[in-house]
Order: structure tokens, then C-alpha cells, then sequence
């Protein structure tokens, strides 16, 4: 419960400061966007960390900072080699995503679905 | 690792990002860049979809209601006679405004670019000969000057509310498109129109001068169309 008020709370917190901020160049901002995905994927993965009680708090962040840095890297790359790079790390990252999220939703059913079996008893 | 612990991590990694996504999408629009082109051709193509049904719907509703309204008044002179005197003012009134169509004797004045000058053989900027909406402006200046009753541009009728404007390689009348060759039509004294048009000096000789092919025919029987479209007025009121 702690955690989830905690979510909400970064999460306004971090758009109002955001929404003060000035924008960045445009060259920037695709880096951003992959960058954004990266971290993404690193949350979902924590989240379902949490839910499987392996959740490690060094892989956690480390994940999080180096999958950001290692997507930039790698965009940058492609720029040079003229590859779209960033199309590979979208596709994983997103990906890993989904298949997070619907590990997440089977852990909460199954839990739900006990919770109401108990109930019904 | 207890809860709290995570918990604070959590909040400062979601700010973060939060945050991040906020600036880009900013950035993102403050470009005013279209980040998906199928997805806004598809909008704009809904768009226009939609607007073409509104207008047909429009249009199929005007002429019903001018039906509509064409029957009342038909009913309406019948009963008594005064209600034919008000049919009689109103049929002058629509006269006057262009709201039905009208024949008499009058003009035809056909207008048409140089046919002969090349770039090569042109003595000096190509837009002198070819026929533009001030052309047309000042003929139907001098048409009004000299007593026309009404007038069109290719059917295009010109009424209080029109206004004739340049649109790049065509000229716009009532909003609509007309391009050359231009034909005007005036009802009047045709005499007095053929002579005021066709004078020395006037604007006719000069756009003659400019090899723009005139041609203004006199004639017992001008058929002029109404205005097509509505006339709305919204800021006029009646001052008692």
C-alpha cells in the first residue's frame, strides 16, 4: 500500500516539476524517449519483483540507470553507423514490458481468486 | 529490506520519470513536428468526409425549406388580397437582392487572356496580358455606372454581399472559383451599356491594348441565375 501512495506521490511530484522545467533541444529528445522506455522496462521488471518477494534493490536501480544509459549509447551508435538502433532496444524493452505486466495480471488474479474463494467458505 | 525503504524508491524513481516524460512530450509538441503522419492524414481525412456529409445534408435541407417556404407563400396569396400585394413587394424585393432568376435585353461580355504572347515574344511582364479580378472589377464598375440592373460573372451572380477576389491562376466570386475565359452578363439599356463599355479610352480599349480578346454582344434576351447560396445577415438590425 506504502508503495503505491509512494508511486502517485513521485508521480505528481515529478510532473509539476516537470511541467516548469524548459523543454530540450530536439537532437536530445530522441535520446529521451528511449532513454524513458529503458526505465520504464526497469519499473515493470521491479514491480514484478516485488510481487515474486525476489525484488533486489542494487539490481533494481542499477537496472534502471544502466539500461537508460546503455539504450542512449546505442542510439548514439546507430546515429553514427546510420542504423536505427533504437528501433532494436524499443522492441525489446516494450516487449519485456508486456510480458511483465501480464505476469503481473496473473499473480494479482490468482490472488484475487483465492481471496474470494476464502470468502465464499 | 523493509517496505519504506522501497517504497522511497520508488516515489524517486517514478518522479523521475514522470518528469522526463513530461519534458519530452513538451519538447515533442513545442516543435509542432507531426510525430505521426498517417495518423493525422487519416483525421483529415475524416474530416472531410464529414464536412462533405454535412454539406449535402445542408444543401438537400436548403432546397426543401425553399420548397417549403415557395408553397406557404403560394397558399398565403391565395386567401385575400393583400397577401398578393406582399408577394407582389417581396418578388421586387428578391429582384433587387438577386434571389431569383431574371431575363431582359443587355450584354455579354466575354473576357480571354492573350491567346498569341509567348515568354519569349512578351515586350513586358507576363501579367499584363492575361486577365485579372481588378480587370473584372473596374467592368463591373463601369456596367453599374452606367445603369446595368444585374449582373453575373460565368453565373456567378453579383449581388451586395459579393466580392471578387484574386486566387492565384483563377479569380473567386461569392467564395466561388471562376476562371478564364470570364463571362459577364448585364441586363440594362444595351445600347447605353454597348456605348459606355466600347468608348475611347476606356477600360476595354486598354485591355484591348494588351491583346486581351474582348468581345461584348448585345442581346433582347440575357438570362441571369439567381445567387446560390444564403445571404446572412447578423449584425444589421432594424433602426426604429
Amino acid at each position: 500500500m506504502f508503495i503505491i501512495v509512494a508511486i502517485v506521490i513521485g508521480c505528481i511530484i515529478g510532473a509539476i516539476i516537470g511541467i516548469s522545467a524548459p523543454i530540450i533541444p530536439y537532437t536530445f529528445s530522441g535520446y529521451l524517449a528511449v532513454a524513458i522506455i529503458a526505465a520504464l522496462d526497469s519499473v515493470f521488471g521491479a514491480l514484478l519483483g516485488i510481487m515474486k518477494k525476489n525484488f533486489d534493490i542494487k539490481i533494481f536501480v542499477s537496472g534502471f540507470f544502466g539500461n537508460a544509459i546503455l539504450a542512449i549509447a546505442l542510439t548514439f551508435l546507430g546515429e553514427k553507423l546510420n542504423v536505427d538502433i533504437y528501433l532494436a532496444a524499443i522492441v525489446v524493452f516494450v516487449g519485456r514490458m508486456f510480458t511483465n505486466l501480464s505476469i503481473i495480471r496473473r499473480i494479482l488474479i490468482e490472488k484475487w481468486a483465492i481471496k474470494k474463494n476464502e470468502k465464499s467458505k | 529490506m523493509n517496505n519504506k525503504k522501497i517504497g522511497f524508491l520508488f516515489g524517486f524513481v517514478c518522479l523521475l520519470l514522470t518528469f522526463a516524460i513530461v519534458v519530452q512530450i513538451k519538447t515533442v509538441k513545442s516543435l509542432g513536428v507531426e510525430t505521426n503522419v498517417s495518423f493525422a492524414e487519416d483525421a483529415l481525412r475524416d474530416e472531410v468526409l464529414k464536412w462533405k456529409e454535412k454539406y449535402d445534408n445542408a444543401s438537400v435541407e436548403l432546397s426543401k425549406t425553399e420548397k417549403q417556404l415557395e408553397d406557404k407563400r403560394k397558399k398565403a396569396s391565395q386567401k385575400d388580397e393583400t397577401s398578393k400585394a406582399n408577394e407582389e413587394e417581396l418578388k421586387i424585393g428578391n429582384t433587387v437582392l438577386g434571389l431569383i432568376d431574371v431575363s431582359g435585353e443587355g450584354i455579354e461580355i466575354t473576357l480571354k487572356d492573350n491567346q498569341t504572347v509567348t515568354t519569349e515574344t512578351a515586350t513586358s511582364d507576363m501579367s499584363y496580358y492575361v486577365v485579372h479580378d481588378i480587370d473584372i472589377i473596374s467592368i463591373i464598375n463601369e456596367l453599374k455606372n452606367a445603369g446595368a440592373e444585374a449582373i453575373s460573372i460565368n453565373d456567378e451572380r453579383v449581388i451586395s454581399t459579393t466580392s471578387i477576389t484574386c486566387a492565384g491562376n483563377v479569380a473567386q466570386v461569392n467564395g466561388e472559383k471562376v476562371g478564364a475565359p470570364f463571362i459577364i452578363k448585364a441586363i440594362g439599356d444595351s445600347n447605353t451599356l454597348y456605348e459606355a463599355l466600347n468608348r475611347p479610352g476606356g477600360y476595354i480599349e486598354l485591355l484591348n491594348s494588351w491583346g486581351i480578346v474582348t468581345n461584348i454582344q448585345k442581346s433582347n434576351n440575357i438570362m441571369i441565375e439567381k445567387y446560390n447560396g444564403v445571404i446572412n445577415f447578423k449584425y444589421v438590425k432594424d433602426a426604429k
